[in-house]
């Protein structure tokens, strides 16, 4: 610890043109947002808080952005219970198909989001794949509306984000030792006992970087939400958009960006301190 | 295997890709590049299939199109405003051509070095950029799952249609003078649109999906998401020939319209392209062109007589062009802002 500290005392020079880039192109431009977010209206100059009371005060508002969390909380959840026991059989599986297995994990992330969620389009609409082959298995007279409704975003949120929450939990549970488990089972602990008490604790720090990937991605998945979901089902990024584009206020879609990034960082905030927390109950162990 | 470049081989090829860029350009407009701005379906289509073509052969220069919404050009443009444009070419509906003239976004039209402007029909002329052409719309429908056609926008309501109904968000001309319409039918009008949101709540339990873009709006037909909704001339004509099961009728309410037009945008990179690519959309050869299917586009050219589905859908003369209903858009735009809001409040799942 105390080599790598000093080590970084005099590597800082080498982060310098990665800060240059993000004061640059991040910061800079998050201050004119911020200010642009202070103007009382269209070109005023003074300075009032009068969007964020515009935004905080109408409830419509708040059920979007209320909305916008639980839907990628709940996109997050399906990635979790889809993609933690894929990254289980890619740490497990022999040296020579795991490079397979994560090739075809990261598949999704090499076609652009946008033909893959016209291709979802196709297959969760009216006369898509799905509800053809529901009906030809006799399992529904009518078709089932999947595409512009909140469960057709989430499934496909989860798809295309899954990449996100399998890799940094592979790479937690190819870190595994193996010795662990056998111990565990020595020990008189059954399968489901192992794994809640021994891998799932120590896959944590995975777990929580997963999450907090998914969760920023789904969130803001502009192309997605609007593509998916339509107009009828208003998420934050549309919201901005509509408010900066169709309505032309930019200081309120200044606002309201401000307020969902901050939003956004809240819940990484605390995903990572329960992160935090399970480390710390796994080093005491 | 690294791939090793010494540095002096670095800095050669630097230079030479400097001098490259500095290498003087070729006097003709052979080589350069237009950027112009189209709007999604049919416009992008016929821009790109016959428009483009045409300037290339006339200038030698190429086009390369961005593709949106005349609202979304307008906060680009005002994003840019004071440096260059990000485009050369705004293609606006008629709303939005008196805004974007207020905010100093597009520049007057220099009429006189546009040898095909003098052809239009002078409610076609205009000193902000000519019309290139009017959009109708009326009723679009899936003629394998409806049999009988529908006769007027009531239909929408009707029960029969429960979750078959497709609208599209106020972002679009086309929502938005649908909107306009409807409310003026159940008696309300620029001033007050409280009639058409009520129909539009009743409308809701038919209404299966709303595009949150046009494109979204072409795909509900393409995989039949949607049988019936309110849609372009143009865009039925276009998705028709592509083999998807789409026919356009004209409410008995009558059509609705608003003309399109090309602009020069202010502080333009290559402004004399500019005026020559507007120039060819006025052109008589080229507008007879798009006249044909599948764009079906409406000429503005008193040169080009009326043909085709146009003649036998929306008008037979261009005296029946100007008895199309259009609206009031000095009074419907300062509202654009809270109409969405509503849209949005209202037209919720």
């Amino acid at each position: 610890m105390a080599a790598a500290a000093s080590a970084s005392r005099d590597d800082w020079p080498l982060a310098l043109p990665l800060a240059a880039l993000f004061i640059a192109f991040f910061v800079a431009p998050f201050v004119v947002l911020l200010s642009l977010s202070l103007q009382a209206e269209q070109a005023a100059r003074a300075f009032s808080l009068a969007q964020y009371a515009k935004f905080f005060g109408d409830t419509f508002n708040l059920s979007i952005l209320g909305s916008t969390v639980w839907l990628a909380v709940r996109a997050t959840l399906v990635c979790m219970l889809f993609g933690y026991p894929i990254a289980w059989v890619c740490a497990r599986a022999p040296a020579r198909w795991q490079s397979l297995l994560v090739f075809v994990v990261v598949l999704p992330i090499l076609t652009s989001v946008v033909v893959r969620t016209f291709a979802w389009i196709v297959i969760l609409g009216r006369e898509g794949i799905m509800n053809h082959a529901l009906r030809g298995l006799g399992l529904v007279d009518q078709p089932v509306p999947l595409l512009f409704t909140e469960t057709g975003v989430i499934v496909v949120l989860a798809q295309v984000q899954m990449p996100l929450m399998v890799l940094p939990l592979f790479a937690t549970l190819s870190r595994l030792d193996p010795n662990l488990g056998d111990a565990s089972s020595a020990l008189g602990a059954g399968a489901w006992r192992t794994f809640f008490r021994v891998t799932l604790p120590l896959s944590t720090p995975g777990l929580v970087a997963g999450c907090i990937l998914v969760f920023s991605a789904c969130a803001t998945a502009f192309v997605t939400q609007t593509l998916i979901g339509g107009a009828r089902l208003v998420y934050m990024p549309l919201h901005i958009y509509q408010q900066a584009i169709g309505a032309n206020n930019w200081p309120f879609a200044a606002a309201i960006s401000i307020v969902f990034t901050i939003a956004v960082m809240i819940v990484i905030y605390a995903l990572n301190r329960t992160g935090r927390a399970s480390k710390a109950y796994g080093d005491h162990r | 295997m690294a791939i090793e470049v010494s540095r002096r081989q670095f800095l050669g090829a630097g230079a030479a890709a400097g001098l490259g860029a500095m290498l003087p350009r070729g006097v003709r407009a052979q080589g350069k590049t237009l950027v112009v701005a189209t709007f999604p379906g049919t416009w992008n289509e016929a821009h790109r299939n016959l428009l483009a073509p045409y300037f290339k052969k006339r200038t030698g220069a190429s086009v390369t199109q961005s593709i949106q919404l005349a609202t979304e050009q307008l906060a680009k443009l005002e994003a840019a405003k004071g440096g260059r444009p990000p485009f050369d070419v705004a293609i606006l509906d008629e709303p939005q051509v008196l805004d974007a003239a207020k905010q100093g976004l597009i520049a007057e039209y220099p009429a006189a070095k546009s040898p095909n402007y003098k052809d239009l029909f002078p409610v076609y002329q205009d000193k902000w950029g000519p019309k290139i052409s009017l959009q109708v719309i009326g009723i679009g429908y899936n003629p394998n799952k409806i049999k009988t056609p529908p006769t007027s926008y009531d239909d929408l309501l009707s029960p029969a249609y429960k979750g078959r109904v497709g609208l599209t968000a106020l972002n679009s001309q086309l929502g938005m003078a649908f909107l306009a319409e409807l409310n003026r039918i159940k008696g309300g009008n620029e001033g007050d649109f409280d009639p058409g949101f009520a129909a539009l709540k009743a409308m809701l339990p038919n209404v299966g999906a709303v595009a949150a873009n046009l494109g979204a709006y072409a795909t509900l037909w393409q995989q039949e998401q949607v049988d019936i909704a309110p849609y372009n001339f143009n865009f039925v004509q276009t998705l028709k020939a592509k083999g998807v099961p789409v026919e356009f009728v004209v409410p008995q309410t009558g059509l609705v319209g608003w003309t399109t037009s090309l602009h020069l945008t202010t502080n333009a990179v290559e402004p004399d392209l500019a005026v020559q690519y507007i120039d060819s959309h006025l052109a008589a050869d080229m507008q007879s062109e798009m006249e044909k299917p599948p764009y079906d586009i409406i000429p503005t050219n008193s040169k080009v007589p009326l043909a085709g589905a146009i003649t036998s859908t929306v008008a037979k003369t261009p005296a029946d062009l100007s008895k199309i209903r259009g609206f009031d858009w000095t009074k419907i735009n300062p509202q654009r802002t809270a109409l969405i809001e509503r849209f949005n409040r209202e037209i919720r799942m």
